[in-house]
């Protein structure tokens, strides 16, 4: 299988005031094309800071991370753009979405930002199919202050999903549902896993959410302590040397 | 999602609008009032219907400030030029009362013959020291009529006659007594000179340049253009303090609109770049934004302009607020100059916001 992302020797240090904080400590990390996986910790592990590195939101500071075969640590703000643009979506916690914009719009204005504003039909045809997997069809003309939680997580699902990125990341996705609708999210996900090969890695520190899922990586203090996946890394070759720090 | 963001801040945004079309009205009206004056003052000049305007040396064109004077029996000496049909005399006064307006005093019989006379809406001419003339707009803008006194340059005088408008001034006097109240018997301010061939005019200044040397000789059709404002620099120098400073206005108001609005909008933002649009999209958002507000401020502005041109000119039917179609195009391009400016701050802090810090922005 390919690989999507990948790790090695990932440090990711924050400055605060005087103060350095160390997030992650040398994450190695190969993630393949396809799969459905949890990465879990409590909370401070670095989980979110391991999300938005693979995400392309932020550089790490040190160590090597390849993003479908494109290495990020060297890259400006505009390439890094471009990644988050061309190859990922995300979810986050709290939504996200833009509040004065109707559904449709925000699911279009991410298609417009990829440059899918002339809709083709296979665009159209896919999105059609999402938003009927996600059950949103017939929401998409209200505000997000007129759609219930688990509504609006699905119509940023379907934002994030628009473009067929490579990966879709999702940051706590169900931590602003209730049970009810955590379940109707977390199974949204795994439909998309399995019916359009979505590439999902969700972060969470909900032990139940990681059920869902086909593999588990486990977090700890900015490393990772566990890692359930059945495909050995010595199958797929050598593993990825760490960069010297930058 | 720029029609929704400005309609999701609905105060700010009118204020936003107003300041612009503030901004737009503030230039127009004020250019508009000093053009309005100079043009209609120069019009009204050339209508008293003469070709050539003579002037003593060292006058301005600006009748109102001029005090300047020439003995009138120079007059004969221009009668014995070829082509000079008739001439007659003006003593002009300044009457600062109540604004600025000028008093002709005139001899009725030449200034009739270069004129072709007064158009009557009431009475009569001038058979007294103490009477005047006066047009329909000084009449409707003073609530005056025949038999009614008015006050002039301290001097209490009798409405004898309303006139139609548009023969150089607004109040006319007998020259006597114009020349008595200025000390300046035997003399007048300026002649008009009419020809029989209109065409001779530049023909006919040379030879009275010859004759005078060191006067002032411009053709009257001239005179309405060199009133206009950009002609003169003093007023040049008020009309730019007044775009300036609408600029100002228009400025910070937009900065400080905009400012707040990515201030408030930090997430928002923060939800673009984690979508992938580049620092170019938010910067050119913000600007398109921005544009908006100019556009539309500008547009209010001008059809304020206009509105207020017409409460004020039937408020004050002696002023006139001139609003060309050049100065239009001006006012919008400084009410979309003073959006640029105004954004250029805001709009580049917005890109520069790291995507992380702005997703966690509350």
């Amino acid at each position: 299988m390919k690989t999507l992302l990948e790790t090695a020797g990932l440090r990711k240090v924050y400055t605060a005031g005087k103060i350095q904080i160390e997030a992650l400590r040398g994450v190695d990390l190969r993630i393949r094309e396809g799969e459905l996986v949890a990465i879990m910790g409590p909370s401070g592990c670095g989980k979110s800071t391991l999300m938005h590195v693979l995400g392309a939101m932020t550089k790490p500071t040190a160590g090597k991370v390849v993003i479908d075969g494109q290495e990020i640590s060297g890259m400006g703000d505009n390439e890094l753009t471009r990644i988050r643009r061309d190859k990922i979506g995300f979810v986050f916690q709290k939504f996200n979405l833009l509040p004065t914009l109707t559904a449709r719009v925000n699911i279009d204005i991410a298609r417009y930002i990829h440059g899918n504003g002339v809709r083709s039909n296979g665009h159209d045809q896919h999105l059609r199919e999402i938003l009927r997997l996600l059950m949103i069809e017939n929401k998409m003309g209200r505000k997000p202050s007129e759609l219930s939680g688990g509504e609006q997580q699905r119509v940023a699902i379907a934002r994030a999903v628009a473009n067929q990125p490579a990966i879709l990341l999702a940051d706590e996705p169900t931590g602003s549902l209730d049970s009810k609708n955590s379940e109707v999210v977390l199974n949204m996900f795994r439909e998309l896993n399995r019916k359009f090969r979505q590439t999902v890695i969700l972060v969470t520190h909900n032990p139940e959410l990681a059920a869902f899922t086909d593999r588990l990586i486990e977090m700890r203090d900015g490393v990772i302590v566990g890692d359930n996946d059945s495909v050995s890394w010595d199958t797929e070759g050598e593993l990825a040397q760490p960069a010297p720090s930058v | 999602m720029i029609i929704a963001g400005l309609k999701a801040r609905p105060v700010r945004t009118t204020v936003s609008l107003l300041a612009v079309a503030l901004e737009v009205v503030l230039i127009l009206v004020v250019v508009g009032l000093t053009s309005g004056i100079s043009d209609e003052t120069g019009r009204r000049t050339e209508g008293v219907g003469a070709d050539i305007l003579l002037q003593p040396p060292n006058s301005s064109l600006f009748l109102a400030l001029s005090n300047t004077t020439m003995p009138i029996v120079l007059r004969e000496r221009l009668r014995e030029l070829p082509g000079i049909k008739a001439i007659t005399p003006v003593q002009t006064l300044v009457n600062s009362s109540a604004g600025l307006e000028i008093i002709y005093g005139i001899e009725p019989d030449t200034f009739d013959a270069v004129s072709n006379g007064f158009i009557w809406h009431k009475g009569r001419l001038f058979n007294a020291p103490d009477d005047v003339v006066v047009d329909d707009i000084y009449a409707k803008a003073k609530g005056v009529t025949v038999g009614d006194t008015v006050e002039l340059v301290n001097h209490k005088f009798k409405v004898c006659g309303v006139v139609e408008h548009g023969k150089g001034a607004r109040l006319f006097i007998s020259l006597k007594t114009a020349q008595e109240m200025t000390g300046q018997t035997g003399k007048a301010s300026l002649f008009f000179i009419k020809l029989t061939d209109p065409d001779r005019v530049e023909t006919a200044i040379a030879e009275i340049k010859r004759l005078l040397e060191g006067y002032g000789v411009i053709p009257l059709r001239e005179y309405a253009r060199l009133m206009m404002s950009n002609s003169m620099p003093a007023l040049d120098a008020f009309i730019s303090s007044v775009v300036f400073i609408a600029l100002c206005i228009g400025v910070l108001v937009i900065f400080l609109s905009m400012y707040t609005t990515i201030t408030e909008r930090t997430r928002e933002i923060g939800i673009l770049r984690s979508l992938g649009a580049s620092k170019t999209f938010i910067v050119t958002l913000i600007f398109e934004e921005s544009a908006a507000v100019c556009s539309a401020g500008a547009l209010i502005g001008i059809g304020s302009s206009f509105l207020i041109a017409r409460i004020i000119m039937a408020v004050f039917p002696t002023l006139t607020i001139l609003i060309t179609p050049d100065w239009i195009t001006r006012a919008v391009i400084f009410a979309v100059l003073s959006g640029i400016i105004g954004t250029l701050y805001p709009s580049l802090k917005a890109a520069k916001q790291d995507p992380v810090e702005a997703l966690a922005y509350e």
